[in-house]
């Protein structure tokens, strides 16, 4: 059977440690400057003022149901795995055009400066064909971040889900129904932002064939079935200039 | 794909399913978490599973290494490792840096320059161990062997360093603890004849004073706290700063600095006089509950809240809720206590609600240490006629460790060559030059000093002002001696250390081949007549079994009672009770009950100093480490807005902070998360070696403007006694 990995991820858990973003950084030998994941963190100033309770948001690329960037992809270098429901880059075709970097709400993608390629996390694929979990997942302290298959009713991401609730971080206008899902409060909820299409896109679209194909025979498998109640945010937010650095103390 | 090891499997079953089984569970090509023996085959590309421990702080977490080609490519949590609940966090993550750390030490390197100018010759490591013996036995023949200061950090091969200087003759032997946790040790010790564990995994109340647990990871704490607080555990904090720790409480308060004590005997008061303590138990377990009603008549919650700035309902609420949630509740004993000169009472008061509330021995509460079983090899030092009688720190604070000694005193009783004269100084992985208060007397020290030496891993400080430095190994290198742990309910157990490379990198060699080497050069060579593995053997006799499980789990757990372990047994105090009133302390003239004395004023638009942690910064260790710059990569000054705009400094500023001791300069960070009266900055930075590249000339240094205050009965560095102005500088 086919698999649609997912990630659910606990924000309440999250102590903000960074253990997830310096495990991807090794297991993925990612440059300096660069990340495929983040901790999002609210506005401390005024939490710091309030005193009050602060909810920090671990996340990476959420291989998105409906995914902007493979959209984006003039090159059909970004596609949607049939096999397991990530997004997928393929190197051998990316010509780091960097289109697909704005197409992500979630600014979940970066050029790789010495590969000249678009790249971001796609749950540790080389890990797993090891047997592993993905890094972020098995070195988180609190196991705020926990991995599976959805297609899976054993998985711990379903039993997770099962319980009902939880919700998406989406933006209103670039709903792509992501697969990361967050229990309970997300802590921030405002960051994603409107994906910006590439203007050439209809010219690339027909250039895009293998790609479009898998989008379109991945649509809605499952997740519809599960009742997702989402956050929609009305504007576009800023993105998050702050995703891999803590502020500096 | 998501394969998970259940923790509870034997381990005949994982030793099983650490071979080919697991490969085909888990349907995948690669090892699962099982790590494979030393006869597996590995096909080229593949990469091999080795179990390590980490080294990045002193936590010691079995981890799992992952080496292709001979590259460490990957450290990886041990899942079978349950104190630290499977994790391993960003400093463990990037333990690979620092073993591929391009300024890490290669040769043994001697000073050439004047101290501290950075002009080094290489020399061989004959040359080098001749050099260090010749200078050893000098010293001990003009002075005495207490003339060398021994001083080892937290490490698997300290105990090596400390039985050189057994051997040598130096009773000066120094720990890291006087400058982190004896006070609070002290304060338990003295209270429940033992130091316990916290079984924050079942408790469901906790007060945390003085610690910062969600920063400051501490195994299994930080974690079990987490995971207690999903199911409903209520966290309450105290701290003069918004800390992670804080931001993740239920309740919060920006306590007073220095007032924890009036707090502690406030919550005493009210679950004395409101009868909420655990009767029984006080009556049947503990000494002193009449001394204790007279010592805290007046120490109402209203009298608290002028000490504290915590509202009095507040103190009087958390005091019930903890009575309402006892035993299973507690006031966190905490780690780091090197704050104030009354640090050991201070946590006495700690040790003194938690009795009150009977959670000695029982899930939720405090827990006994356990008996791992792992013996500890000794030897019979020689004794040498020529030396004084006592440690050089000796006869100043009346409650000092002798096993771990205080550098605070032994530092200022070197600089005074009183009472004896003291000419080396023999460090390995511990930094005073940056973290021991006042700089400057450190500095002053080391003048004092005809040899020093330092074995690190990289230029430290303390390397920085050596006379000969020694190019250490990292934990991925290492053949290390067996090591007990505390675990609460995540179980007592023992880790090993083997090496995960083939060979170490440079010229770096292990603690032991370097004592072991000097010895043989000064005649003391019978006293190293063993290698680790004839360590281990005798460390681990009487546990069978025990060699196997290391080796096929990376931890050997040696089960025992968790609770109940104090039934029909008595404390080991003079009253064999919990003592809340202190006998032997009033026979020495120490106050029997802990005495709140007010905290020191701090002026207007003057602040006191604090220190603190970080989750990726392990004290002045990792800063220097590739990865973790990325996410600290210098310090700055918190200040509160309302005191910085009467000062008119700005968020970004270039400040610069004096006291009595010293001047740093560095950039302001203007936040809410400090209290008007307090500013803060991370330990580690404004470093003086020039061989530490990505951390040279970055932020300052905490040790340059902290006063050297102590702890009085104990010589813990009191590190928060310090008053300091701040500054806008000139553009």
């Amino acid at each position: 059977m086919e698999k649609k990995l997912a990630m659910v991820i606990d924000s309440f858990a999250c102590i903000d440690c960074k253990a997830c973003q310096a495990a991807c950084k090794e297991a993925n030998k990612i440059p300096v400057g660069k990340w495929r994941n983040w901790i999002k963190s609210p506005d401390v100033e005024a939490a710091a003022r309030k005193g009050g309770r602060m909810l920090f948001q671990p996340g990476n690329c959420m291989q998105c149901e409906k995914p902007t960037c493979v959209e984006a992809c003039p090159t059909g270098a970004t596609y949607k795995d049939a096999s397991d429901g990530t997004v997928k880059i393929n190197r051998e075709l990316c010509i780091g055009c960097g289109q697909c970097l704005p197409a992500c709400p979630y600014g979940a993608r970066y050029r790789h400066p010495e590969l000249r390629v678009a790249d971001k996390c796609d749950f540790c694929a080389e890990r797993r064909a090891a047997g592993l979990e993905p890094a972020c997942v098995s070195t988180c302290p609190n196991k705020a971040r926990v991995f599976g298959d959805l297609n899976d009713s054993r998985s711990d991401v379903r039993q997770l889900l099962k319980k009902g609730n939880f919700v998406q971080v989406v933006n209103k206008e670039s709903n792509t129904d992501p697969h990361i899902y967050y229990l309970g409060d997300p802590g921030v909820k405002d960051w994603p932002v409107k994906a910006q299409m590439p203007s050439a896109f209809a010219f690339w679209k027909n250039m895009a064939g293998p790609a479009m194909k898998a989008f379109v025979g991945l649509s809605a498998v499952g997740v519809g079935a599960m009742l997702v109640k989402q956050f929609i945010m009305p504007n576009d937010a800023p993105e998050d200039k702050d995703k891999g650095g803590d502020e500096h103390e | 794909m998501n394969s998970k090891i259940d923790l509870n499997m034997s381990r005949r079953n994982f030793l099983k399913l650490s071979g080919a089984a697991a490969l085909a569970a888990a349907g995948g090509s690669g090892n699962l978490l099982g790590v494979q023996g030393a006869s597996a085959a590995v096909k080229p590309g593949d990469f091999e599973s080795k179990f390590g421990v980490c080294d990045m702080c002193f936590n010691k977490c079995s981890m799992i290494a992952r080496v292709r080609d001979g590259i460490v490519e990957k450290l990886d949590p041990n899942p079978k490792f349950h104190k630290s609940r499977g994790m391993l966090c960003a400093r463990g993550n990037a333990g690979i840096r620092q073993l591929y750390d391009p300024d890490r030490l290669k040769t043994p390197l001697l000073r050439k320059g004047a101290r501290g100018e950075g002009k080094w010759q290489r020399l061989t490591w004959d040359q080098a161990l001749d050099h260090a013996a010749e200078q050893l036995n000098r010293i001990a023949e003009k002075y005495s062997r207490c003339g060398v200061v021994f001083m080892a950090g937290a490490d698997m091969q300290s105990l090596f360093v400390h039985r050189f200087a057994e051997a040598f003759g130096s009773y000066n032997a120094l720990s890291h603890e006087s400058m982190c946790l004896i006070a609070g040790t002290r304060g338990f010790l003295d209270t429940f004849g033992e130091v316990p564990i916290p079984d924050m995994r079942y408790t469901k109340y906790v007060v945390m004073c003085g610690a910062n647990r969600f920063e400051a990871l501490v195994t299994p704490d930080s974690m079990d706290l987490m995971t207690a607080m999903k199911e409903g555990t209520k966290l309450v904090v105290m701290d003069p700063r918004y800390t992670k720790t804080a931001a993740m409480a239920d309740e919060y308060h920006a306590i007073r600095p220095h007032t924890d004590m009036a707090l502690m005997l406030a919550f005493a008061h009210v679950l004395v006089f409101e009868g909420l303590y655990d009767k029984d138990f006080v009556q049947n377990r503990c000494f002193g509950l009449e001394q204790l009603k007279e010592h805290v008549r007046d120490n109402t919650p209203e009298w608290a809240e002028k000490e504290t700035e915590i509202p009095a309902g507040d103190i009087r609420r958390i005091a019930r809720e903890l009575a309402a949630a006892a035993p299973r509740a507690m006031i966190y004993p905490g780690r780091r206590s090197s704050n104030y000169t009354d640090s050991s009472q201070i946590r006495r008061a700690f040790a003194i609600v938690n009795a009150l509330l009977g959670n000695w021995d029982r899930p939720g509460g405090l827990t006994a240490a356990r008996k791992v079983g792992l013996k500890s090899p000794h030897i019979e030092a020689p004794f040498y006629e020529n030396n004084p009688e006592d440690r050089i720190d000796a006869g100043v604070a009346k409650l000092m460790f002798d096993e771990e000694g205080s550098f605070k005193i032994a530092r200022d009783a070197v600089i005074a060559q009183k009472p004896y004269p003291v000419k080396g100084f023999f460090t390995y992985k511990t930094n005073p030059a940056q973290t021991a208060a006042n700089r400057e007397k450190t500095l002053k020290m080391y003048e004092q000093l005809d040899f020093a030496l330092s074995m690190d891993i990289t230029m430290s400080d303390t390397a920085w002002l050596a006379d000969l430095v020694l190019p250490s190994q990292c934990a991925l290198e290492r053949t290390d001696p067996c090591s007990a742990q505390q675990g609460s309910s995540a179980c007592a157990c023992v880790v090993m250390r083997d090496p995960v490379v083939s060979k170490p990198m440079f010229e770096s060699k292990s603690a032991l081949w370097v004592v072991s080497e000097l010895a043989k050069r000064m005649d003391l060579g019978e006293y190293f007549d063993f290698t680790v593995d004839g360590f281990r053997e005798e460390q681990l006799d009487g546990l069978p079994g025990a060699l196997e499980a290391l080796q096929g789990d990376g931890v050997y757990y040696n089960p025992s009672k968790l609770y109940g372990v104090y039934d029909g047994r008595i404390f080991k105090t003079k009253s064999h009770k919990i003592e809340l009133y202190n006998e032997r302390y009033k026979e020495l003239g120490v106050d029997p009950m802990p005495v709140y004395h007010k905290p020191k004023e701090v002026p207007p638009l003057k602040f006191r100093m604090v220190v603190g942690r970080s989750a990726v910064v392990t004290q002045s260790s990792s800063q220097n480490n590739s990865l973790l710059q990325e996410f600290v990569s210098d310090n700055n000054l918190w200040i509160h807005p309302d005191p910085a705009g009467k000062l008119g400094i700005a968020h970004g500023d270039r400040v610069r902070v004096d006291s009595p001791v010293g001047t740093q300069k560095l950039e302001a960070n203007v936040t809410y998360k400090t209290r008007p009266d307090t500013v803060y900055m991370l330990t580690g930075f404004g470093v003086l070696s020039q061989d530490l590249r990505n951390l040279k000339g970055k932020g300052a240094c905490i040790a340059e403007v902290i006063e050297d205050e102590m702890d009085t009965l104990t010589g813990n560095m009191a590190m928060h006694e310090t008053i300091v102005t701040v500054r806008k500088e000139a553009a």
